[in-house]
Protein backbone atom coordinates (compact mmCIF):
# COMPACT_ATOMS: atom_id res chain seq x y z
CA UNK A 1 0.00 0.00 0.00
CA UNK A 2 1.95 3.11 -1.53
CA UNK A 3 0.55 6.69 -2.44
CA UNK A 4 1.04 7.25 -5.80
CA UNK A 5 1.80 10.54 -7.47
CA UNK A 6 -0.79 12.97 -7.95
CA UNK A 7 -2.72 11.69 -4.97
CA UNK A 8 -2.31 14.00 -2.09
CA UNK A 9 -2.25 17.89 -2.45
CA UNK A 10 0.89 19.50 -3.50
CA UNK A 11 1.22 21.34 -0.27
CA UNK A 12 1.29 17.95 2.06
CA UNK A 13 3.46 16.36 -1.02
CA UNK A 14 6.42 19.10 -0.21
CA UNK A 15 5.84 19.34 3.52
CA UNK A 16 6.64 15.42 4.09
CA UNK A 17 9.25 15.66 1.38
CA UNK A 18 11.01 18.37 4.03
CA UNK A 19 10.37 16.34 7.33
CA UNK A 20 11.91 13.24 5.37
CA UNK A 21 15.31 15.27 4.70
CA UNK A 22 15.06 16.72 8.30
CA UNK A 23 14.60 13.14 9.60
CA UNK A 24 16.74 11.44 7.34
CA UNK A 25 19.71 13.80 8.59
CA UNK A 26 18.77 13.30 12.02
CA UNK A 27 19.08 9.71 11.14
CA UNK A 28 22.92 9.89 9.31
CA UNK A 29 23.84 11.78 12.07
CA UNK A 30 22.74 8.75 14.43
CA UNK A 31 24.55 6.15 12.64
CA UNK A 32 28.11 5.19 12.34
CA UNK A 33 29.70 4.81 9.24
CA UNK A 34 30.75 1.44 10.30
CA UNK A 35 27.02 0.19 10.14
CA UNK A 36 26.22 1.86 6.97
CA UNK A 37 26.46 -1.49 5.20
CA UNK A 38 24.23 -2.98 7.79
CA UNK A 39 21.60 -0.74 6.90
CA UNK A 40 22.09 -1.29 3.29
CA UNK A 41 21.52 -5.13 3.82
CA UNK A 42 19.04 -4.47 6.20
CA UNK A 43 17.40 -2.33 3.33
CA UNK A 44 17.50 -4.71 0.48
CA UNK A 45 16.39 -7.50 3.00
CA UNK A 46 13.40 -5.69 3.63
CA UNK A 47 13.22 -4.68 -0.32
CA UNK A 48 13.07 -8.42 -1.05
CA UNK A 49 10.93 -9.43 1.90
CA UNK A 50 8.12 -7.41 0.42
CA UNK A 51 8.30 -8.97 -2.28
CA UNK A 52 7.02 -12.26 -0.92
CA UNK A 53 3.49 -12.83 -0.45
CA UNK A 54 1.61 -14.55 2.26
CA UNK A 55 -1.65 -16.31 1.00
CA UNK A 56 -4.45 -15.70 3.18
CA UNK A 57 -7.73 -17.26 1.81
CA UNK A 58 -8.23 -17.25 -2.12
CA UNK A 59 -6.05 -14.14 -2.21
CA UNK A 60 -2.56 -13.16 -1.27
CA UNK A 61 -1.31 -10.28 0.59
CA UNK A 62 2.41 -9.08 0.48
CA UNK A 63 4.27 -8.14 3.56
CA UNK A 64 5.22 -4.37 4.60
CA UNK A 65 7.15 -5.08 7.48
CA UNK A 66 7.90 -1.63 9.26
CA UNK A 67 7.77 -2.96 12.64
CA UNK A 68 10.77 -5.58 11.79
CA UNK A 69 12.67 -2.86 10.24
CA UNK A 70 12.29 -0.32 13.46
CA UNK A 71 13.15 -3.43 15.62
CA UNK A 72 16.54 -4.14 13.63
CA UNK A 73 17.61 -0.97 13.05
CA UNK A 74 16.19 1.06 16.04
CA UNK A 75 17.09 4.34 15.54
CA UNK A 76 18.89 4.17 11.93
CA UNK A 77 15.31 2.53 10.43
CA UNK A 78 14.27 5.74 8.86
CA UNK A 79 17.22 5.80 5.97
CA UNK A 80 16.56 2.48 5.87
CA UNK A 81 12.72 3.04 4.94
CA UNK A 82 13.59 5.62 2.88
CA UNK A 83 16.26 3.92 0.75
CA UNK A 84 13.74 1.04 0.17
CA UNK A 85 11.09 2.99 -0.60
CA UNK A 86 13.22 5.20 -3.49
CA UNK A 87 14.29 2.20 -4.86
CA UNK A 88 10.74 0.40 -4.70
CA UNK A 89 9.87 3.42 -6.64
CA UNK A 90 12.80 3.93 -8.95
CA UNK A 91 12.33 0.05 -9.41
CA UNK A 92 8.19 -0.99 -9.42
CA UNK A 93 6.90 2.30 -9.34
CA UNK A 94 5.77 1.06 -5.96
CA UNK A 95 4.94 4.57 -4.63
CA UNK A 96 5.83 7.37 -6.92
CA UNK A 97 8.63 10.11 -6.63
CA UNK A 98 6.24 12.84 -5.77
CA UNK A 99 5.08 10.64 -2.81
CA UNK A 100 8.11 9.46 -1.66
CA UNK A 101 8.43 11.60 1.46
CA UNK A 102 4.61 11.05 2.59
CA UNK A 103 5.10 7.20 1.77
CA UNK A 104 8.45 7.42 4.15
CA UNK A 105 6.78 9.37 6.46
CA UNK A 106 3.89 7.29 6.29
CA UNK A 107 6.61 4.06 6.95
CA UNK A 108 9.70 5.32 8.56
CA UNK A 109 7.86 7.15 11.31
CA UNK A 110 5.96 3.81 12.75
CA UNK A 111 9.36 2.13 12.38
CA UNK A 112 11.12 4.58 14.68
CA UNK A 113 7.86 4.14 17.02
CA UNK A 114 8.17 0.20 17.02
CA UNK A 115 12.03 0.55 16.90
CA UNK A 116 11.92 2.22 20.75
CA UNK A 117 9.26 0.46 22.04
CA UNK A 118 10.76 -3.09 21.28
CA UNK A 119 13.52 -1.89 22.84
CA UNK A 120 11.58 -0.97 26.22
CA UNK A 121 8.97 -4.04 26.20
CA UNK A 122 11.61 -6.74 25.21
CA UNK A 123 12.97 -7.78 28.63
CA UNK A 124 15.91 -10.42 28.09
CA UNK A 125 13.69 -13.48 27.93
CA UNK A 126 12.67 -15.40 24.57
CA UNK A 127 8.89 -14.75 25.64
CA UNK A 128 9.38 -10.67 26.18
CA UNK A 129 11.10 -10.77 22.73
CA UNK A 130 8.75 -12.45 20.97
CA UNK A 131 5.65 -10.65 22.52
CA UNK A 132 7.00 -7.60 22.02
CA UNK A 133 7.58 -8.56 18.40
CA UNK A 134 4.31 -9.54 18.25
CA UNK A 135 3.04 -6.05 19.12
CA UNK A 136 5.56 -4.28 16.99
CA UNK A 137 4.71 -6.19 13.93
CA UNK A 138 0.75 -6.02 14.54
CA UNK A 139 1.28 -2.34 15.55
CA UNK A 140 3.75 -1.25 12.83
CA UNK A 141 1.40 -1.90 9.86
CA UNK A 142 -1.83 -0.31 11.83
CA UNK A 143 0.44 2.78 12.49
CA UNK A 144 1.35 2.99 8.91
CA UNK A 145 -1.99 2.69 7.46
CA UNK A 146 -3.60 4.80 10.01
CA UNK A 147 -0.87 7.42 8.94
CA UNK A 148 -1.76 7.02 4.96
CA UNK A 149 -5.53 7.31 6.06
CA UNK A 150 -4.52 10.87 8.02
CA UNK A 151 -2.43 12.13 4.77
CA UNK A 152 -5.16 10.83 2.47
CA UNK A 153 -7.57 13.38 4.84
CA UNK A 154 -5.47 16.09 3.79
CA UNK A 155 -6.84 15.72 0.71
CA UNK A 156 -10.04 16.55 1.86
CA UNK A 157 -13.36 15.37 2.96
CA UNK A 158 -13.50 13.62 -0.06
CA UNK A 159 -11.16 11.35 0.71
CA UNK A 160 -11.98 10.18 3.52
CA UNK A 161 -13.88 6.90 2.60
CA UNK A 162 -11.00 5.82 0.57
CA UNK A 163 -8.48 6.08 4.01
CA UNK A 164 -11.62 4.27 5.78
CA UNK A 165 -11.87 1.38 3.22
CA UNK A 166 -7.87 1.06 3.49
CA UNK A 167 -7.59 0.78 7.01
CA UNK A 168 -9.90 -1.89 7.21
CA UNK A 169 -8.71 -3.85 4.78
CA UNK A 170 -5.58 -3.90 6.04
CA UNK A 171 -6.81 -4.93 9.27
CA UNK A 172 -6.03 -9.18 8.31
CA UNK A 173 -2.64 -7.83 7.12
CA UNK A 174 -2.04 -6.48 10.34
CA UNK A 175 -2.37 -10.17 11.93
CA UNK A 176 -0.37 -12.05 9.81
CA UNK A 177 2.46 -8.85 9.97
CA UNK A 178 2.34 -9.58 14.04
CA UNK A 179 2.52 -13.87 13.46
CA UNK A 180 5.26 -13.39 11.02
CA UNK A 181 7.00 -10.35 13.00
CA UNK A 182 6.51 -13.28 16.28
CA UNK A 183 8.33 -16.24 14.68
CA UNK A 184 11.07 -14.44 12.66
CA UNK A 185 11.70 -12.54 16.03
CA UNK A 186 12.07 -15.88 17.73
CA UNK A 187 13.98 -17.46 15.63
CA UNK A 188 16.41 -14.15 15.33
CA UNK A 189 16.53 -14.39 19.16
CA UNK A 190 17.53 -18.29 19.09
CA UNK A 191 20.09 -18.02 16.20
CA UNK A 192 21.52 -14.51 16.23
CA UNK A 193 20.11 -12.88 19.45
CA UNK A 194 23.06 -9.71 18.86
CA UNK A 195 20.60 -8.35 15.72
CA UNK A 196 17.79 -7.85 18.73
CA UNK A 197 20.24 -5.16 20.05
CA UNK B 1 -27.51 19.68 0.88
CA UNK B 2 -28.46 16.77 -1.44
CA UNK B 3 -31.23 18.66 -2.52
CA UNK B 4 -29.23 20.97 -4.98
CA UNK B 5 -27.31 18.17 -6.52
CA UNK B 6 -28.43 17.05 -9.59
CA UNK B 7 -29.84 13.27 -9.79
CA UNK B 8 -30.26 10.95 -13.18
CA UNK B 9 -31.98 7.64 -12.47
CA UNK B 10 -30.33 5.49 -14.79
CA UNK B 11 -32.67 2.34 -15.25
CA UNK B 12 -31.03 -1.00 -15.28
CA UNK B 13 -27.76 1.20 -15.16
CA UNK B 14 -26.98 -1.11 -12.31
CA UNK B 15 -26.96 -4.43 -14.10
CA UNK B 16 -24.58 -2.51 -16.49
CA UNK B 17 -22.61 -1.35 -14.17
CA UNK B 18 -22.28 -4.80 -12.69
CA UNK B 19 -21.32 -6.57 -15.88
CA UNK B 20 -18.57 -4.15 -17.20
CA UNK B 21 -17.32 -4.53 -13.32
CA UNK B 22 -17.31 -8.78 -13.79
CA UNK B 23 -16.08 -8.53 -17.03
CA UNK B 24 -12.75 -7.43 -16.76
CA UNK B 25 -12.45 -10.18 -13.52
CA UNK B 26 -13.84 -12.98 -15.66
CA UNK B 27 -11.36 -12.43 -18.43
CA UNK B 28 -8.27 -12.13 -15.10
CA UNK B 29 -9.54 -15.04 -13.62
CA UNK B 30 -9.98 -17.19 -17.47
CA UNK B 31 -6.30 -16.12 -18.17
CA UNK B 32 -5.10 -16.84 -14.97
CA UNK B 33 -6.00 -20.37 -15.59
CA UNK B 34 -4.89 -20.60 -18.74
CA UNK B 35 -1.95 -19.74 -17.88
CA UNK B 36 -2.02 -22.37 -14.80
CA UNK B 37 -2.80 -25.19 -17.31
CA UNK B 38 -0.25 -24.06 -19.39
CA UNK B 39 2.22 -24.22 -16.91
CA UNK B 40 1.21 -27.37 -15.28
CA UNK B 41 1.83 -29.33 -18.47
CA UNK B 42 5.08 -28.21 -18.67
CA UNK B 43 6.08 -29.21 -15.27
CA UNK B 44 6.94 -25.81 -13.36
CA UNK B 45 3.84 -24.96 -11.58
CA UNK B 46 5.78 -23.85 -8.83
CA UNK B 47 6.94 -20.86 -10.57
CA UNK B 48 3.70 -18.52 -10.52
CA UNK B 49 3.31 -18.61 -6.61
CA UNK B 50 6.04 -16.75 -6.17
CA UNK B 51 7.59 -13.72 -9.02
CA UNK B 52 10.81 -12.90 -7.97
CA UNK B 53 12.26 -11.19 -10.98
CA UNK B 54 13.21 -8.06 -10.13
CA UNK B 55 13.75 -5.50 -13.20
CA UNK B 56 16.87 -4.32 -14.03
CA UNK B 57 16.74 -0.63 -13.84
CA UNK B 58 19.27 0.74 -16.32
CA UNK B 59 18.30 -1.83 -18.90
CA UNK B 60 17.79 0.39 -21.87
CA UNK B 61 20.90 2.91 -21.11
CA UNK B 62 22.86 1.31 -24.00
CA UNK B 63 20.83 3.20 -26.52
CA UNK B 64 21.40 6.51 -28.38
CA UNK B 65 17.92 9.42 -28.03
CA UNK B 66 17.96 13.12 -27.23
CA UNK B 67 17.82 11.47 -23.66
CA UNK B 68 20.53 9.49 -23.64
CA UNK B 69 22.65 12.38 -24.15
CA UNK B 70 21.04 14.62 -22.13
CA UNK B 71 23.57 16.01 -18.93
CA UNK B 72 22.15 13.44 -16.22
CA UNK B 73 22.34 16.39 -13.82
CA UNK B 74 20.28 18.72 -15.74
CA UNK B 75 18.11 15.74 -16.80
CA UNK B 76 17.26 14.97 -13.26
CA UNK B 77 17.17 18.37 -12.12
CA UNK B 78 14.43 19.35 -14.94
CA UNK B 79 12.56 16.16 -14.98
CA UNK B 80 11.84 16.18 -11.36
CA UNK B 81 10.76 19.61 -11.27
CA UNK B 82 8.29 18.92 -13.53
CA UNK B 83 6.87 15.99 -12.17
CA UNK B 84 6.09 18.64 -8.97
CA UNK B 85 4.41 20.54 -11.28
CA UNK B 86 2.51 17.95 -12.94
CA UNK B 87 1.39 16.62 -9.17
CA UNK B 88 0.29 20.30 -8.31
CA UNK B 89 -2.61 19.68 -11.62
CA UNK B 90 -6.24 20.48 -10.31
CA UNK B 91 -8.02 19.91 -14.18
CA UNK B 92 -8.38 16.64 -16.39
CA UNK B 93 -7.55 18.16 -19.35
CA UNK B 94 -4.39 19.28 -18.27
CA UNK B 95 -3.27 16.84 -16.73
CA UNK B 96 -3.93 14.47 -19.77
CA UNK B 97 -2.03 16.66 -21.56
CA UNK B 98 0.65 16.18 -19.33
CA UNK B 99 0.08 12.38 -19.76
CA UNK B 100 0.34 13.30 -23.23
CA UNK B 101 3.86 14.64 -22.92
CA UNK B 102 4.93 11.60 -21.30
CA UNK B 103 3.87 9.22 -23.51
CA UNK B 104 6.00 11.49 -26.26
CA UNK B 105 8.95 11.46 -23.95
CA UNK B 106 8.58 8.00 -23.65
CA UNK B 107 8.47 7.26 -26.93
CA UNK B 108 11.87 9.55 -27.96
CA UNK B 109 14.01 7.96 -25.52
CA UNK B 110 13.42 4.62 -27.40
CA UNK B 111 11.92 2.94 -23.93
CA UNK B 112 10.35 -0.61 -25.08
CA UNK B 113 6.63 -0.39 -24.30
CA UNK B 114 7.37 -3.55 -21.99
CA UNK B 115 9.34 -1.68 -19.46
CA UNK B 116 6.31 1.25 -18.98
CA UNK B 117 3.32 -1.41 -18.93
CA UNK B 118 5.24 -2.62 -15.79
CA UNK B 119 5.30 0.77 -14.28
CA UNK B 120 1.58 1.75 -15.06
CA UNK B 121 0.66 -2.08 -13.95
CA UNK B 122 2.17 -1.83 -10.39
CA UNK B 123 -0.14 1.32 -9.69
CA UNK B 124 -3.33 -0.47 -10.62
CA UNK B 125 -4.52 -1.72 -7.25
CA UNK B 126 -3.63 1.33 -5.36
CA UNK B 127 -5.15 3.29 -8.10
CA UNK B 128 -8.39 0.89 -8.92
CA UNK B 129 -8.84 1.81 -5.51
CA UNK B 130 -9.60 4.98 -6.17
CA UNK B 131 -11.90 4.54 -9.01
CA UNK B 132 -13.82 2.02 -7.37
CA UNK B 133 -14.61 3.83 -3.87
CA UNK B 134 -14.64 7.58 -4.94
CA UNK B 135 -17.85 8.10 -7.08
CA UNK B 136 -19.51 5.89 -3.88
CA UNK B 137 -17.86 7.66 -0.92
CA UNK B 138 -16.88 11.26 -1.80
CA UNK B 139 -19.81 13.53 0.37
CA UNK B 140 -22.43 15.07 -1.89
CA UNK B 141 -22.13 18.84 -2.67
CA UNK B 142 -24.11 21.06 -4.33
CA UNK B 143 -23.74 21.00 -7.89
CA UNK B 144 -22.65 17.55 -8.10
CA UNK B 145 -23.89 15.19 -10.45
CA UNK B 146 -25.85 11.95 -8.46
CA UNK B 147 -26.34 8.81 -11.08
CA UNK B 148 -28.44 6.11 -9.35
CA UNK B 149 -27.76 3.32 -11.25
CA UNK B 150 -31.00 1.26 -10.27
CA UNK B 151 -31.59 -0.96 -8.49
CA UNK B 152 -28.57 -0.13 -7.05
CA UNK B 153 -29.76 2.35 -4.02
CA UNK B 154 -26.21 3.75 -3.39
CA UNK B 155 -25.57 7.20 -5.65
CA UNK B 156 -22.49 7.42 -8.24
CA UNK B 157 -21.23 11.10 -7.70
CA UNK B 158 -19.60 12.24 -10.64
CA UNK B 159 -17.31 14.34 -8.92
CA UNK B 160 -15.74 11.77 -7.21
CA UNK B 161 -15.31 9.42 -10.38
CA UNK B 162 -13.74 12.22 -12.08
CA UNK B 163 -11.24 13.07 -9.18
CA UNK B 164 -10.27 9.46 -9.42
CA UNK B 165 -9.62 9.96 -13.01
CA UNK B 166 -7.33 13.18 -12.51
CA UNK B 167 -5.57 11.00 -9.81
CA UNK B 168 -4.66 8.43 -12.52
CA UNK B 169 -3.96 10.80 -15.22
CA UNK B 170 -1.19 12.52 -13.66
CA UNK B 171 -0.18 9.24 -11.89
CA UNK B 172 0.39 7.69 -15.08
CA UNK B 173 2.27 10.94 -16.56
CA UNK B 174 4.38 11.06 -13.68
CA UNK B 175 5.43 7.21 -13.47
CA UNK B 176 5.86 7.27 -17.26
CA UNK B 177 8.62 10.48 -17.13
CA UNK B 178 10.56 7.41 -14.36
CA UNK B 179 11.70 5.84 -17.73
CA UNK B 180 13.70 8.73 -19.47
CA UNK B 181 14.68 9.78 -16.42
CA UNK B 182 16.08 6.37 -15.15
CA UNK B 183 16.34 4.17 -18.25
CA UNK B 184 18.58 6.48 -20.38
CA UNK B 185 21.86 6.33 -18.51
CA UNK B 186 24.00 3.15 -16.10
CA UNK B 187 22.59 3.55 -12.60
CA UNK B 188 26.33 4.80 -11.21
CA UNK B 189 25.89 7.71 -13.59
CA UNK B 190 22.42 8.87 -12.74
CA UNK B 191 23.83 8.17 -8.75
CA UNK B 192 26.94 10.22 -9.84
CA UNK B 193 24.74 12.74 -11.12
CA UNK B 194 22.82 13.03 -7.73
CA UNK B 195 25.68 13.15 -6.23
CA UNK B 196 26.64 16.65 -8.04
CA UNK B 197 23.03 17.60 -7.07
CA UNK B 198 24.03 17.80 -3.44
CA UNK B 199 22.49 14.06 -2.54
CA UNK B 200 24.72 13.04 0.04
CA UNK B 201 27.37 11.11 -0.48
CA UNK B 202 26.12 8.42 1.72
CA UNK B 203 22.72 8.14 0.79
CA UNK B 204 24.40 7.34 -3.06
CA UNK B 205 26.66 4.98 -1.85
CA UNK B 206 23.72 3.08 0.17
CA UNK B 207 21.24 3.57 -3.25
CA UNK B 208 23.94 1.21 -5.19
CA UNK B 209 24.92 -0.77 -2.01
CA UNK B 210 21.23 -1.42 -1.82
CA UNK B 211 20.89 -2.01 -5.20
CA UNK B 212 23.58 -4.59 -5.49
CA UNK B 213 22.74 -6.13 -2.97
CA UNK B 214 19.15 -6.83 -3.54
CA UNK B 215 20.21 -9.32 -6.30
CA UNK B 216 21.94 -11.30 -4.37
CA UNK B 217 19.28 -11.35 -1.70
CA UNK B 218 16.68 -12.25 -4.33
CA UNK B 219 19.13 -15.20 -5.29
CA UNK B 220 19.68 -16.58 -1.78
CA UNK B 221 15.46 -16.30 -1.18
CA UNK B 222 14.68 -17.95 -4.24
CA UNK B 223 17.28 -20.84 -3.22
CA UNK B 224 16.10 -20.98 0.15
CA UNK B 225 12.83 -21.13 -1.08
CA UNK B 226 13.07 -23.57 -3.60
CA UNK B 227 14.58 -25.76 -0.65
CA UNK B 228 11.51 -25.36 1.15
CA UNK B 229 9.74 -26.55 -1.58
CA UNK B 230 11.45 -29.26 -2.18
CA UNK B 231 11.28 -30.73 1.12
CA UNK B 232 7.25 -30.68 0.83
CA UNK B 233 6.14 -26.96 1.68
CA UNK B 234 3.49 -25.68 -0.01
CA UNK B 235 1.97 -22.23 1.15
CA UNK B 236 -1.86 -22.04 2.68
CA UNK B 237 -3.80 -20.22 5.09
CA UNK B 238 -2.61 -21.23 8.57
CA UNK B 239 -0.34 -20.67 11.27
CA UNK B 240 2.02 -23.57 10.21
CA UNK B 241 2.90 -21.17 7.12
CA UNK B 242 3.53 -18.22 9.14
CA UNK B 243 5.64 -19.97 11.30
CA UNK B 244 7.84 -21.78 8.53
CA UNK B 245 7.61 -17.86 6.54
CA UNK B 246 9.19 -16.20 9.85
CA UNK B 247 11.90 -18.73 10.14
CA UNK B 248 12.25 -18.19 6.37
CA UNK B 249 12.68 -14.62 6.83
CA UNK B 250 14.75 -14.82 10.00
CA UNK B 251 17.51 -17.07 8.16
CA UNK B 252 17.21 -14.27 5.32
CA UNK B 253 18.11 -11.20 7.64
CA UNK B 254 20.61 -13.82 9.40
CA UNK B 255 22.45 -14.38 6.30
CA UNK B 256 22.35 -11.13 4.39
CA UNK B 257 23.92 -10.08 7.74
CA UNK B 258 26.76 -12.28 7.89
CA UNK B 259 27.48 -12.05 3.82
CA UNK B 260 27.38 -8.11 4.25
CA UNK B 261 30.35 -8.48 6.83
CA UNK B 262 32.51 -10.79 5.46
CA UNK B 263 31.93 -8.03 2.09
CA UNK B 264 32.65 -5.13 4.30
CA UNK B 265 35.88 -6.70 5.77
CA UNK B 266 36.84 -7.33 1.96
CA UNK B 267 36.25 -3.98 0.91
CA UNK B 268 38.00 -2.60 3.65
CA UNK B 269 40.83 -4.45 3.12
CA UNK B 270 40.81 -3.60 -0.58
CA UNK B 271 41.32 0.07 0.39
CA UNK B 272 37.54 1.17 0.24
CA UNK B 273 37.38 4.38 2.44
CA UNK B 274 33.53 5.22 2.23
CA UNK B 275 33.53 6.43 -1.50
CA UNK B 276 34.04 4.51 -4.85
CA UNK B 277 36.07 6.34 -7.13
CA UNK B 278 34.85 8.06 -9.71
CA UNK B 279 35.45 8.29 -14.17
CA UNK B 280 32.68 10.24 -15.13
CA UNK B 281 32.98 13.67 -15.66
CA UNK B 282 29.98 16.18 -16.73
CA UNK B 283 29.98 18.90 -19.12
CA UNK B 284 26.51 20.82 -20.24
CA UNK B 285 26.52 21.90 -23.09
CA UNK B 286 23.95 24.73 -24.04
CA UNK B 287 21.86 22.49 -25.68
CA UNK B 288 21.10 20.17 -22.44
CA UNK B 289 20.58 24.26 -20.86
CA UNK B 290 17.95 24.59 -23.45
CA UNK B 291 16.18 21.21 -23.30
CA UNK B 292 16.08 21.75 -19.22
CA UNK B 293 14.85 24.99 -19.27
CA UNK B 294 12.22 23.42 -21.66
CA UNK B 295 11.00 20.85 -19.42
CA UNK B 296 10.43 23.38 -16.51
CA UNK B 297 8.71 25.53 -19.15
CA UNK B 298 6.53 23.01 -20.21
CA UNK B 299 5.32 22.15 -16.63
CA UNK B 300 4.79 25.93 -15.38
CA UNK B 301 2.71 26.24 -19.01
CA UNK B 302 0.33 23.19 -17.64
CA UNK B 303 0.47 24.57 -14.05
CA UNK B 304 -0.64 28.38 -15.35
CA UNK B 305 -2.93 27.05 -17.54
CA UNK B 306 -4.44 24.78 -14.82
CA UNK B 307 -5.16 27.79 -12.75
CA UNK B 308 -6.05 30.16 -14.81
CA UNK B 309 -7.68 28.34 -17.71
CA UNK B 310 -11.12 28.47 -17.92
CA UNK B 311 -11.82 24.85 -19.17
CA UNK B 312 -12.76 23.53 -15.69
CA UNK B 313 -14.76 20.54 -15.77
CA UNK B 314 -16.69 19.93 -13.23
Amino acid sequence: MHISDGVLPISVTIGCFAATIALTAVGVRKTPAESLPKVAVVTSAFFVSSLIHVPLGPTSVHLLLPGLVGILLGPSAFISIVLGLTLQSLMFQFGGITALGANSIMMGIPALMIGWLFKQLKGSTLKGHAIAGALGGFLGTVLSVGFLAALLYTGGEDFLGVGKIAFIASLPVSIIEAIIAYFTVIFLFKVKPELLK
Amino acid sequence: MIDTAETIYVPFGGLILAAGLLLPIIVIIIRRSLKAARDRKAGHHHRHEHDWSVPVLDACSNLDSVFHRWDPRLKIFSLLVYCFLVAALTQIIWAFCALIFSLAAVKLAKIPFRNTKRRLMAMVGFLGMFLVIMPLTVPTQPGDLLLFFQPVPVPFNVRGFLLAILIILKAFAIALIMEPLLNTAPLPVTIQALRHLRIPDMICQMILLSHRYIFVFLNEANRMYTGMRVRGFRQKTNLATLHTMGNFLGMLFVSSFERTQRVYDAMLSRGYNGTFPVYTNFSARPKDWLFGIFWILLGTGLLFLDRTGTFIIW
